[in-house]
């Protein structure tokens, strides 16, 4: 057929290889739509909490479809560790199988990772789909989310490259075995439902994608395809300067004790190589707080993705100079039986790696986001209804100021930067609490010649019973400004505002009753620039907008405003008299 | 039929060419013109091409126009100063948003968000607070509003504002007093409120919607007042009728009260053009597929109705808002073709109308589609625009060749026939949305291309999609305009109730229509137009309890809420392929009322006598479906009659637009003038 049949003479490679990679990533979106229109679960279609991938039978992706960035990465290690264990010649048409084994699936257990080989004329395996989910329980010891697990056997029951589905039938011991393991029963079965059907849809359009273009030229394609994608890669870090970097940071607790947990990281990039080396961290947490490495390699893809060709689809050309480093039984590299089930980690560590690339790439990086994720829940039983209920929320942070321009106030954190938060006429609807205020926070904004994002502040009044949850583990340090641009103080919550009981916490599950108040806040960006050199006429407009206070106007960036305009003589003298004091 | 009743006018103003059809109700038939756009005063261009159509202003009842002003002011940024109004606590709603980032940004770490469209010191707060069931639990501070005010307009000179505040779709007291306040301390403000925007719940997207509306409506409603003075200083004395998201009709003044309405008023005149056609040649299920200089936009249209949707995006600003589901990429005649990294790319940019393409020989330094078009033997330069303007191959072939032949190492051919099928595949994408990914399956749609460059790539769009038919209506180029033509007249309404479906009764469920239906006749009512009958809807947007999303049904003719709930089940797992067995509830409810007009019948055509004519030339072009350069017969559109059959490769030129069938394809003409081609 037309569009093809220049395929199969493959003169004219890069158009082909264009078409071959548009008719992939179309097949990777269909698997998409086809999972969230049948999926049950709204972490599924609401929060994209899910991660879809196509690789060659080499195992390099050659297409994925949007969810959760931190998703995506993963599975690229998961494939190579399922096909390890199950081994390629015991796969056939037909055939899918579950893996949720922390250390192979790079992320806890209820991430359920199906995989799938594709065959072209039922004997040649020339590709394979993944699709991981977040299911709503596996048999954890707690219900919802585990923040204090010490093993692996404490966080549900696990996989490793099973068939679900055999030759194209359904393996019902199988689907027997994850009910009966399962508080929920009916929505882990709805879920592995949506996920086989998007394969199914994924390994129809394969298929046609293999007759279409024939297998050696889709071979040839991909591989050109690959090939385009490292040349970016490489002609990306031709661009960035070269060198060694390090830096240090720290994670709240590890969910079972209060201490500080110490992370470091070093950066090194050459023409040829990006590495990420987390010696110097944390060894093994005794909380549920530890890294799988497939995690950490996706964190790591994050930032080298965003560093190199951000605006690029992925595959797995891209990833080629990319090298991860953790050594096994530390923080960044868990081994059976260590826990893993509370990722926050890899979000904190997502801007460690920046951080230690910054000291080297200031002129190309941003300084740091809040630094942090901070969700909340609220559980409970429903007044009108008598229904229970659980209603989660991720707040947005202040993004960091980048070389050129401020940072964006009050978005996701870059971790899970594509979902959304939840409505406040939605959460006064459905939980036990009604939403006092919730605003940009003036000042909060880390100031530098450009000022960091701001972070948010909600204050929240409860009028039912029930229980408040809160999540964050960067509650305890600052984060960090850039090129001379100042951090920002961190998210945190007050809980029992007003009363003797009044404290502020990080991760904690709170019992609640009416007439109870909290504030959230969460952490601006940081700086960029040394803020004396920020434009007064910039510090005014903020000052207007009710960004920054007329205070800090004058006392971190040294600007004096009178009658709503800059005072230019006294800005300067009083700019030249901070820079004496240092 | 008296003689002021003798014509109608459709007028769609594009971003590069405003299109003019005219429907004679005497002859029943219909003439085109085309005059560039005039973006200082757009009412200059709308009148131009009035002039060059030359129909007697006087003679004409009706104008039904369709404009990208308002959706253009909110990409270009250049709305009215505008402020808002809000809750004492909340004035970062419309900042804060829902924190997301397009998926396209999800790997850049310096993202930005759209430029703020209303400053941050120019909303004010007020005490004042509506809890999520209607009650109030503080009341408004007047005094402050009044404050407010003043502050807003007095001092800061704003033109307009957004009232949003926090559950006024459950009670709507405090908005309605702010704009009482307003109108009598500041009558010559322009004053939008959520609740009458849009009265659903979630405060982002509902003051997202209210915050666009009051920004575009001076802008719209001044334009509106304008051209009807133009128009009726031109002695026209009928009705100016303005094109909805949604495909309706308003009057002017409605539009000019309801302006966020207009935002997809382009596209959808085509759209509606896709249900009429469909009816008249009893096609159950169309893809409407309008391909112009930079931009394809595709439509499903299923049970001869087009799909439409309650939540979309401009600029990434939400909007609440009964609109056509038209999906739009960048693809078109002025798509840029580059190289990158080895592969072949082709859009989104687009060399627009300015300079255009390089064959244009206006200045144009990048190879576009149309320029691959040249060089592929498919637009002859000698007839382009019916020979107003000649064309340049050879600056099409050095650019193709500087950008493509030398980068790629292939010949100037295959570079050209390699852009035109990357735009396929891009085009492919977007239609795969609309079919495959929702679960359609594109072999039971014919496919109806039309704008200037649908009529190039239906037919090889339709073979690799599976598609059997393409219909290529008359004067594809203008069908926009043609479309509108077609439309009725309609409003909306809509409030949110949260409850649970099996715990309402119908007397219940038709009781709270009941102010809605009063309200949204009242609008259709007072909106003077010649209808045949009113008709009005109810719609129940209905989800399974727990879920977030919604869908839409009719439940004109339920008679129990079980009826209903039978219904929605029903259409669950039509749509997604499966029904939960738990409560529903009820998030929506939607009064649509309809006042029919008089529709031109598109004239049946006498069937040919004779023969298929012989083509009116051969000319060499690419073929796609054999991959070379071939003969084609080359056809002039008006030398087919009904019961003509083309077989391919040929091509049939208008002037304005040509339709391309490859080796293999065939067309014949239908009995309205339709070419019906076989993919």
């Amino acid at each position: 057929m037309s569009l093809t049949r220049g395929a199969k003479k493959s003169v004219s490679s890069g158009i082909v290889s264009e078409l071959v990679r548009s008719h992939l990533a179309s097949a990777a979106e269909e698997m998409r739509s086809a999972l969230i229109r049948t999926a049950f679960n709204p972490v599924v279609y609401d929060v994209l909490d899910f991660g879809i991938s196509i690789y060659d039978r080499n195992l390099d992706l050659i297409a994925e479809a949007p969810g959760v960035p931190s998703f995506i990465g993963a599975n690229d290690y998961a494939i190579g560790k399922a096909v390890e264990y199950v081994g390629e010649e015991n796969m056939e048409q037909g055939d899918i199988l579950l893996m949720n084994y922390p250390y192979w699936n790079s992320a806890h257990t209820y991430d359920a990772t199906l995989f799938a080989p594709v065959f072209h004329n039922d004997n040649e395996l020339f590709a394979y789909q993944v699709i991981r989910a977040h299911w709503m329980d596996l048999g954890a010891k707690d219900p919802g989310y585990v923040l204090d697990s010490t093993n692996m056997h404490q966080e549900g029951i696990v996989f490793p490259g099973t068939k679900v589905v055999k030759k194209g039938e359904l393996n019902k011991e199988v689907l027997e075995i994850l009910r009966f393991n399962s508080r929920m029963p009916a929505e882990i079965t709805g879920d592995l439902n949506a996920q086989i059907s998007s394969i199914r849809t994924g390994e129809r359009r394969l298929h046609q994608i293999a007759d279409k273009f024939g297998l050696e030229a889709l071979k040839s394609s991909i591989e050109k395809m690959l090939r385009a994608g490292e040349e970016s890669s490489l002609e990306a870090l031709s661009r960035l300067p070269h060198g060694s970097w390090s830096a240090e940071d720290y994670l709240d607790d590890d969910g079972i004790t209060d201490e500080l947990i110490p992370m470091k990281a070093t950066v090194s990039i050459s023409q040829n190589e990006f590495k990420v080396d987390f010696a110097g961290s944390a060894g093994v947490a005794r909380g549920p707080v530890n890294m799988p490495l497939g995690s950490t390699y996706s964190t790591c893809k994050i930032v080298f993705k965003s560093l190199t060709t951000p605006h690029l689809p992925s595959n797995a050309g891209n990833y080629r100079p990319l090298k991860v480093e953790a050594s096994p039984g530390t923080l960044f590299n868990a081994v059976y039986p260590a826990p893993t089930f509370t990722l926050w980690t890899g979000i904190v560590a997502l801007e460690l790696v920046y951080k230690a690339a910054a000291v080297g790439l200031k002129d190309f990086i941003s300084a740091s986001s809040g630094g942090d994720l901070p969700g909340f829940m609220m559980v409970g039983v429903h007044k009108t209804s008598g229904r229970f209920y659980a209603l989660s929320n991720n707040e947005p942070v202040g993004w960091g100021a980048a070389p050129n321009h401020d940072g964006a106030n009050a978005l996701e954190h870059h971790s899970v930067c594509i979902g959304r938060n939840t409505p406040i006429e939605v959460l006064e609807l459905r939980t036990g609490m009604t939403i006092e205020s919730m605003s940009l926070r003036t000042d909060s904004g880390g100031p530098g010649r450009f000022r960091g994002g701001l972070g948010i502040e909600r204050r929240i009044r409860f009028v039912e019973d029930g229980e408040f949850l809160s999540v964050m583990k960067k509650s305890k340090t600052r984060t960090w400004g850039l090129a001379g641009g100042l951090g920002t103080h961190p998210s945190g919550l007050r809980i029992y505002v007003g009363t003797d009981r009044e404290k502020r916490v990080g991760t904690r599950r709170i019992p609640v009753k009416p007439g109870d108040v909290c504030t959230l806040v969460t952490a601006g960006g940081g700086g960029y620039g040394a803020p004396f050199e920020r434009d007064p006429q910039m510090v005014l407009e903020d000052f207007l907008d009710g960004y920054v206070s007329e205070e800090v106007a004058s006392k971190a960036y040294g600007v004096v405003i009178s009658d709503g305009k800059v005072d230019l003589r006294a800005t300067e003298r009083l700019r030249a008299k901070l820079r004496d004091l240092g | 039929m008296s003689s002021e009743k003798r014509f109608r006018i459709g007028v769609d103003t594009g971003g590069t060419f405003v299109d003019a059809v005219e429907f004679d109700e005497e002859t029943r038939k219909f003439r085109m013109a085309k005059s560039p756009t005039t973006p200082s005063d757009p009412t200059i261009g709308f009148l131009n091409a009035l002039q060059k159509l030359g129909t007697p202003l006087d003679q004409t009842y009706l104008i039904l126009h369709g404009t990208t002003l308002g959706v253009n002011a909110i990409i270009q940024m250049k709305g009215v100063l505008n402020g808002m109004i809000t809750n004492q606590g909340f004035k970062d709603v419309f900042e804060i948003g829902r924190g997301d980032v397009p998926s396209a940004s999800m790997y850049d770490y310096n993202y930005l968000k759209p430029p703020r469209i209303v400053k941050r010191r120019r909303i004010a707060e007020i005490p004042g607070r509506i809890d999520h069931e209607g009650n109030i639990i503080r009341d408004l501070d007047e005094q402050a509003a009044n404050v407010a005010l003043r502050r807003l307009v007095d001092d800061q000179k704003v033109r307009s504002i957004a009232v949003s505040l926090l559950h006024s779709y459950k009670n709507a007291d405090h908005e309605e007093r702010i704009k009482s306040i307003a109108s009598k301390t500041h009558p010559n403000l322009s004053v939008s409120i959520s609740s009458e925007v849009v009265s659903e719940y979630r405060e982002y997207e509902r003051t997202s919607t209210t915050v666009l509306d009051a920004y575009i409506k001076p802008i719209i409603a001044e334009y509106l007042h304008k051209l009807e003075r133009t128009l009726s200083v031109n002695g026209f004395k009928g009705v100016l009728l303005i094109t909805r998201s949604d495909g309706g009709m308003m009057t002017a003044a409605t539009a000019a009260n309801s302006p966020i309405s207009t935002v997809q008023s382009g596209p959808a005149g085509g759209v509606v053009g896709g249900s009429h056609l469909a009816a008249l040649t009893k096609r159950q299920k169309l893809i409407t597929m309008d391909i112009g200089g930079t931009s394809l936009d595709v439509c499903v249209i299923e049970d001869g109705q087009a799909n439409v949707i309650h939540q979309s995006q401009v600029e990434h600003y939400p909007l609440l808002l009964t609109m056509y589901d038209v999906r739009s990429i960048g693809a078109g005649g002025g798509s840029i073709a580059t190289v990158k990294t080895g592969l072949l790319q082709v859009g989104p940019e687009s060399a627009g109308a300015d300079p255009g393409p390089m064959c244009y020989g206006r200045g144009g330094t990048r190879p576009t589609v149309t320029d691959a078009s040249v060089i592929l033997g498919y637009i002859d330069p000698e007839t382009f625009l019916a020979g107003d303007m000649p064309l340049k191959p050879e600056l099409a072939r050095e650019g193709i060749a500087e950008e493509v032949v030398r980068p790629l190492g292939v010949d100037l051919v295959e570079a050209a026939a390699g852009i035109m099928k990357v735009t396929a595949a891009n085009s492919m994408g977007a239609i795969k949305q609309i079919t495959v990914e929702e679960g359609r399956d594109p072999a039971e749609y014919a496919l109806l291309a039309f704008g200037g460059a649908g009529p190039l790539f239906g037919a090889i769009l339709a073979l690799e999609l599976g598609i059997p038919t393409v219909i290529v209506p008359s004067a594809p180029a203008a069908f926009s305009a043609l479309g509108m033509l077609m439309s009725d007249i309609s409003y909306e309404v809509s409030q949110t109730d949260i409850s649970v479906l099996e715990e309402s009764s119908i007397e219940g469920i038709r009781k709270f229509f009941a102010p809605l239906e009063s309200r949204v006749r009242g609008i259709l009512l007072r909106q003077e137009a010649p209808f045949k009958k009113v008709r009005v809807h109810r719609l129940l947007e209905l989800r399974y309890l727990g879920q977030e999303h919604s869908l839409e049904i009719s439940i004109d003719d339920a008679n129990s809420v079980s009826e209903i709930k039978a219904s929605f089940d029903a259409f669950h797992f039509k749509r997604y392929g499966h029904k939960i067995d738990d409560l529903v509830e009820i998030v929506n409810f939607r009064a649509r009322a309809v006042g029919l007009l008089e529709k031109p019948d598109l004239p049946k055509l006498a069937k040919a006598t004779d023969a298929t004519p012989p083509p009116m030339k051969r000319r060499e072009a690419y073929c796609l479906t054999s991959d070379k350069m071939t003969d084609f017969g080359v056809y002039r559109r008006e030398q087919l009659k009904p019961g003509h059959v083309v077989e391919g490769p040929a091509i049939i030129d208008e002037g304005v637009t040509r339709t391309v069938i490859h080796t293999g394809q065939s067309l014949n003409v239908d009995e309205i003038g339709n070419l019906v081609i076989t993919a």
